[in-house]
Formats: C-alpha cells, structure tokens, sequence
C-alpha cells in the first residue's frame, strides 16, 4: 500500500501544468486526482482479486465433487 | 400582524436566505437556488431525504408569498424549527464524530440519487436533540459526471482535523474552533502531528499531501498556472474517498483523561440519603412546573436531566465545561433515546456573538430561552473558583430562566474547602443570608430545603 502512494506520490510531483484560476482549496483537487486514481486502481485490484478467490474456491469445489 | 426577520447569520449563499415569521423558519431561495430546490422535489428526493432523517422536515409553501412580498422569483421552504441551535464548538468528541458521519452518509446517499453537495460546513448540522440531521436545502445540487469534491478541504478542517487534534493529540477542540469558525487549518494541524501519526493512509493524504499541495501550489502561482479543467473524478472515486473517510472517523477514537467530574455523579461528597432528597425536590419541581424547555446548568453526566425528563419535562438543554461529562451525558442520551442535548459551555467564558459583524453566530445568551432552569452544585464554580461576585453569578442564571432550582453550597462544604485550600478565603460576602438576599432582589423565592449536612442548600425561584 505504502509502496502504491509513493509511487503515485512521485509521479504526481510533475502534475501537468496549464491555465485556470486557483482558489485556496485547489491543493484539495489535486489530491482527489491522486485519491480517485489510488480508489480505481484498488477496485481494480480488489474485482481481479475477488476473481481469482472465485477461482480457487471453483477448483476446490470440483475437487470435492469429484471425490465425494 | 406576522413580523418578518432576517436572520442575520444567513448571508453566504446568495441563492437563498433565512427568515422568521413568528416561530415559523423559511428559507427564501432565489436564482440558481430555485434550480436546485427543484431538482430536489424531482424524484421524490426531499422525500427521502426527510424520510430517512438525512434532512430537517422541509416543505415548499406559498402561505408567506405576501408577507415576503418585496423579493421577486422565489421558492419559500418552511423548515421544522431545530429545538436548539448549537454550533461545533459547543459539542463533544462524539457529537462532532456523528456530525462528520451524518454528513458523509448524506453526501453518499445523494450520490446514488445523481445529486451532490455544494459544501462541508459543520454548521449545516444541528442536533436534532440527540440525533444529528443536515439543516441547509440549498446545499444540495443536481451531480455532474466527472465533478471533484469542492468541499473536501472544509470536510476536513471542519470535521476530520478537530477529530484528529483529539484522537492523536489529546487537545480538545472546542476553543480552537471557537477562534476559528472555520474549522482547524490543515497547515495547523499538520504542525502538531508527528511522523508515527502520517503513517495512517488517511492522515497521510488528507491532511500531509492537502497541505503539501496547498504549498506547492502557492508556490507555483506566480510562475505558471495549473489546469484542472481536464482533470475529472469519477463517480467511482467520488464514493470511494467518502467511504475510506467514513470508515476512518468510525474508528477514531480517543484516550480519555480523567477529569475531576466525569465520575462526579457516582463520586461526590453527598450521602445517600441527601442524594435521594435532591432527587426528589427535583422531581416535585418539575412535575409542579412541566417545563417544554427546560436548562440543566452543569449537567455533568445528565442524571437530573434525566430526572426531568422522567417526570414530565419535554426536552433538556444541558451544559457542561467538563467534555468528558458532556461526552457521557451525550451518550447515555443517544443509547437510551432521551430528549436532552448536552453540549460544551465555559460560563466563566460563554459562547459570545461571533463571525461576521459579531452576529453570524450567536452568543449563549441570545439563544438561551428557557422556562425553567436546574442549577445544582454550580453556583460555586463561578462565585470562588472563578472570582465571579456572588450577586453577578447569581443575577446571570436567574435571568437564564423565570423559575429555577439554585443550589447553595456553603465555605464549610468540602468542595469549597478545597477550592480556598490555597487561594484563601477571600470571599466576605459569600453567605447564605447574602445569597438568599441577592435572589430577593431578583425574584421571589418559593421554597428552600436544606440537602446536606454541610449546609448545602436548594432555593426554588420564581420571577414571574
């Protein structure tokens, strides 16, 4: 986990740069990019995850029917 | 004839204003605030939100059409009067922590309902007795895909720092608050905490990188501009920072210290027998009066609200300056459903008229109307603990409520006994004769019965 916010920590550090007006709260924008990109990223994760969790228990279950 | 008032505090958002007509409570919204009041009568929305108690009763009215005659194009809701106002520095750890989950279950229901919010202001929560509920209509809009959370930053200095000052800190952050309206600063709090404190995720991002960047940014915008026009946040997202924040508030919590009255109803100098007597003078006194609204001043942990309430009082406003009380007494009224809203008060130092043009906020005083009043072993606080003369202190709780039970606690009672350990007797004029004479000037006094051995003693007041 650590390792995922470092890395996106670094790579966040050269956010694109460009033309709007800034508010007070804009640090709070930027920080929502990196929070929504960590939040896809462990959905991702955690619907291959649950996949391959669905998998396992697939093979053990044709396991266990096969040997009654 | 109906009389109309603005209230004062209402002025920040130019779509709609509050008004009083009488006891009545209307919002007035104008411009894009009609938009948004109509997309919430779309689908049912107000419904559910007033249903599932995310929102105060509301309704759309045209019965004060004339008497707000002089505003053009405009929506008028009617909202359900809240039975007292308080504001986040006045509540407890646990108080504010409900707020701050109320607050973030609000945002995600309206999420599933394609609608968002506007802001995070803990103002817009008030304690509807002893449940928090979501006050301000026109913070809420219709969703647009892709849209950032613009409130984060306020979430955060107004809910997850002050929690996070307490929970990782000890320090209670009630007067902070109070000198802040705003909240806790992110750049404050990020200050005080230590490198052990930002190895939590949330700590890390919400309050490490919020104020990195926020420096970051400040640095840059002189040099060159950022472009957040392409940058989007998906719904996904959205719901998901708000639920990682959901889940981290749940779980704060904070090591209590032990203050000297947060056992004060089990440990105090009263016998059984006086304790009993108390008990009943207060009952006799609220069944004689059936009080719609009554104050209990230093409440502690509620145990003679409790008994107001039990004996016909509708609802108990009670303050403490001890947060630990204010904390047990908050949860014994959440666990056990009972109409009392304990919050935070310093009488020695009251809630004044705060914000903008001293009026955005009101003071204790202006908010303080009650019928009757239970002052019980409090009078001592201000009159020796805080040097507060005696015919101030007491001319101060009178005039809190027309009828009341103050308590007298005698020089000879043990608790006073420690107060002047060190400080001396320095009070000539406290006495029981003056007490009663300065209550003569103020009122009439009904009864008084004698509660302890030492001396202590409960006047019944009225000034009616």
């Amino acid at each position: 986990m650590l390792k995922i916010i470092f890395t996106l920590y670094i790579y966040f550090f050269s956010i694109g740069t460009a033309h709007a007006y800034i508010d007070p709260g804009t640090g709070s924008i930027i920080l929502q990019a990196i929070l929504g990109f960590i939040a896809v990223i462990l959905a991702g994760a955690s619907f291959y995850w649950n996949k391959f969790k669905l998998f396992i228990k697939k093979i053990f279950k044709k396991d266990k029917d096969a040997n009654p | 004839m109906q009389i109309l008032k603005a209230e004062p505090g209402s002025f920040r958002d130019p779509y709609g204003k509050i008004f009083y007509v009488d006891d009545n409570i209307l919002r007035v919204a104008r411009y894009d605030g009609i938009n948004r009041i109509n997309f919430i009568s779309k689908n049912n929305l107000l419904e559910k939100l007033i249903s599932q108690d995310y929102l105060i009763d509301s309704k759309i009215t045209n019965q004060y059409d004339s008497i707000i005659d002089n505003i053009e194009g405009k929506i008028i809701i009617k909202h359900k009067k809240i039975p007292f106002i308080s504001y986040p520095y006045e509540w407890s750890f646990e108080q504010l922590k409900d707020a701050a989950i109320h607050h973030l279950d609000l945002h995600l229901f309206l999420l599933e309902n394609n609608a968002t919010l506007i802001d995070a202001s803990a103002y817009n929560i008030q304690f509807n007795i002893n449940k928090p509920i979501f006050i301000d209509i026109l913070s809420i809009k219709e969703y647009v895909e892709g849209e950032f959370w613009l409130a984060h930053k306020q979430f955060c200095e107004n809910f997850l720092n002050p929690l996070i000052l307490k929970s990782k800190k000890g320090i209670n952050f009630n007067n902070w608050f109070k000198g802040n309206l705003d909240g806790i600063k992110t750049e404050e709090i990020y200050s005080i905490l230590n490198i052990k404190d930002f190895f939590s995720y949330n700590i890390f991002t919400n309050i490490f990188l919020m104020n990195y960047f926020d420096k970051k940014i400040l640095k840059e915008e002189s040099k060159k501009k950022i472009d957040l026009g392409k940058k989007k946040l998906s719904k996904v997202a959205l719901v998901s920072i708000l639920k990682q924040l959901r889940s981290f508030i749940k779980n704060l919590n904070y090591v209590k210290s032990k203050t000297t009255w947060d056992t004060y109803s089990q440990n105090n100098t009263y016998k059984k027998n006086e304790e009993d007597e108390k008990k009943k003078i207060v009952t006799n006194f609220i069944l004689k009066n059936k009080f719609n609204h009554l104050v209990d001043m230093g409440c502690n942990d509620g145990v003679y609200s409790e008994i107001s309430l039990s004996s016909g009082c509708k609802l108990v406003v009670g303050f403490d300056y001890d947060l630990n009380s204010v904390e047990n007494a908050y949860i014994k009224a959440k666990n056990e459903n009972l109409n009392l809203l304990p919050l935070y008060l310093d009488a020695a130092n009251p809630s004044s008229n705060l914000g903008w043009n001293e009026t955005e906020r009101k003071g204790f005083k202006a908010r303080a109307k009650f019928d009757g009043m239970l002052a019980l072993a409090f009078e001592h606080h201000l009159a020796i603990a805080k040097n507060i003369p005696l015919e101030q202190t007491l001319k101060w709780l009178i005039n809190i409520a027309p009828k009341g039970l103050i308590e007298f606690v005698p020089k000879n009672d043990e608790t006073i006994k420690k107060m002047l350990l060190l400080k001396g007797d320095i009070f000539n004029d406290y006495n029981e004769q003056n007490f009663k004479d300065i209550i003569l000037k103020n009122a009439k006094i009904v009864s008084e019965h004698n509660v302890s051995a030492s001396g202590r003693k409960i006047f019944e007041y009225n000034v009616l």
